[in-house]
């Protein structure tokens, strides 16, 4: 691997400072970073080890939601005793992300930054829109992985297994800016290729995620997370649905969040409003899940595929509220 | 610990940072009148923020494997799996994706799995690392490796000191998995000759043995 220097900072400010000077990038566990570098798609000189700073690797419940650390490792969350009792779709959300062993080692922060598992991106012979070059090699290419929606420009993922489940939680995401502490709600922090092909999230220079919020006022009377992949050990979603139903006990408060069809995690409201308690709403709701899709040559099993992990989230949902 | 400092004297802890040692060593050495004192040490003392700077050339780095400290130079972009393999003679964890992908690295650290390719040296400094080696040795193997023997649970072997480690930490947890536990504990560690199912029933049988 390409050698490069790691500065540990003692503080935010001095974080900051120093991923701006040069070639640098900001690390947490690595896993995401280090095989960037060992693919020559990411050459830092130097990495800023977000490690060494204070107070961003504890979990702190309060009446208004669950604070999550930046630096909190994935299994730490799925295994705390109040995320579970209180937001059980984040946990199963992050029991079907990677493995075991990258679920110890990967922290909060890093999932919601890692980089998209388009094969062109991860490969240093080919440049693209979203590595500073122009298209996308993948709309008339190998694309049998790739979003469905929102594709015109780019057509990689959000990768995150998190991301969704957040959105539908209106997760708050606290960051540290030059000018201090700022937040955005999920569904900000994610952003598509037509807001800028080269970012994911909305950090903007030299900024990083502090924590993660969980409000309160958010939790489901009843909710599901479905998921298809190509194999069962472990590996990426092909397409994900997170549904949350009733949220904060009002009736009616319904988030259904798709995953891994499109750049950023997508709301469909348009399912949501079908998913009324009729004997249809199964029908309903999963028979628009290709609406305003835009498949490629290799990816429209991907609207059947929503079809059947919608239907099976409202069932899975209603039973688990039964009982 | 990691130290550019190659002084034999310094009494070097595990579990503490280069930042906090020398700080500490900085205050000691101060007051018995020693010269050498760091000048980031004296930055950081006086409260004007000075962040540490590791590499990119060879640092000291030393680990604590299988309950022995070992100690060697390399650079810190060194993941823990090479620092193990290439530079402290540790290998047990086997290189094989080097991209947290198939489970042969995998290593306890502080007694849960990580895959060693995918995680810097440095970052495993004051912990406990364990590997395939500091589970049994061929004249004392754990139930589970005579599990493993007795069960036919490998062919080519490459993936086994992986396996291991991993079955370990499962039953460690958990006792008495059942078959979908055991699958899914190791879900991270891949088998290229499909002994899957042997290395299933190894573990069912230390598990039906009383863990």
């Amino acid at each position: 691997m390409r050698p490069f220097k790691v500065i540990r900072p003692t503080n935010e400010k001095e974080a900051m400072e120093q991923v701006s000077k040069g070639n640098a990038s900001y690390l947490a566990a690595g896993t995401d970073l280090l095989n960037r570098i060992k693919e020559h798609v990411a050459s830092p000189d130097s990495v800023v080890d977000l490690k060494s700073l204070p107070g961003m690797n504890t979990i702190e419940v309060t009446d208004q939601g669950i604070w999550i650390g930046a630096l909190v490792r994935l299994s730490a969350v799925s295994s705390h005793t109040d995320v579970l009792s209180r937001f059980p779709a984040v946990c199963e959300t992050i029991i079907h992300a990677a493995t075991p062993q990258i679920r110890n080692m990967a922290t909060v922060g890093g999932n919601l930054c890692q980089k998209p598992r388009c094969w062109y991106l991860r490969h240093e012979g080919y440049s693209c829109v979203k590595n500073g070059g122009t298209g996308c090699w993948a709309r008339d290419g190998e694309n049998e992985f790739h979003g469905i929606f929102d594709n015109q420009i780019c057509s990689a993922t959000q990768p995150s297994n998190l991301a969704p489940v957040l959105v539908a939680h209106e997760a708050v995401i606290e960051i540290a800016s030059k000018d201090g502490v700022r937040e955005l709600t999920a569904d900000q922090f994610f952003i598509g290729p037509s807001s800028d092909p080269l970012r994911e999230v909305s950090l903007e220079e030299g900024e990083f995620v502090r924590r993660v919020m969980l409000p309160e006022s958010t939790r489901a009377g009843s909710w599901a997370y479905e998921e298809a992949r190509e194999k069962q050990s472990f590996d990426w979603a092909q397409a994900s649905v997170t549904l949350l139903l009733d949220r904060g006990g009002r009736k009616g408060d319904h988030r259904v969040v798709l995953g891994a069809v499109s750049p950023a995690p997508l709301r469909r409201s348009d399912i949501e409003k079908k998913i009324d308690g009729s004997d249809d709403e199964i029908a309903e709701a999963s028979g628009i899940a290709g609406a305003g899709a835009t498949p490629l040559s290799e990816n429209g099993y991907k609207i059947p595929m929503l079809k059947g992990l919608i239907g099976k989230a409202i069932r899975s949902a209603r039973s688990r509220k039964e009982g | 610990m990691v130290s550019k400092n190659k002084n034999p004297e310094n009494p070097e802890k595990d579990g503490v940072s280069r930042r906090s040692f020398l700080q500490g060593a900085g205050a000691a050495a101060a007051a018995a009148g020693v010269a050498r004192i760091p000048e980031t040490v004296i930055a950081g003392q006086n409260g004007v923020a000075t962040p540490e700077v590791l590499g990119p050339e060879a640092e000291s780095i030393q680990l604590k494997v299988n309950g022995a400290d070992k100690k060697a130079s390399a650079p810190p972009s060194t993941t823990l799996l090479d620092f193990l393999r290439n530079d402290v003679g540790v290998t047990g964890p086997k290189r094989v994706c080097d991209r947290g992908s198939c489970g042969a690295c995998t290593v306890l650290l502080d007694g849960q799995v990580v895959d060693s390719c995918s995680m810097l040296a440095i970052d495993a400094v004051g912990k406990e690392i364990t590997t395939v080696e500091g589970i049994g040795t061929p004249d004392n193997l754990s139930r589970l490796q005579k599990a493993f023997i007795e069960k036919d649970a490998l062919q080519c072997g490459f993936c086994t000191p992986g396996m291991v480690v991993s079955c370990t930490a499962l039953l460690e947890e958990n006792p008495k998995p059942s078959r979908n536990q055991i699958r899914e504990g190791l879900s991270g560690n891949l088998c290229r000759c499909g002994t899957y199912q042997n290395i299933i029933e190894a573990v069912e049988h230390v598990s039906r043995k009383g863990g």
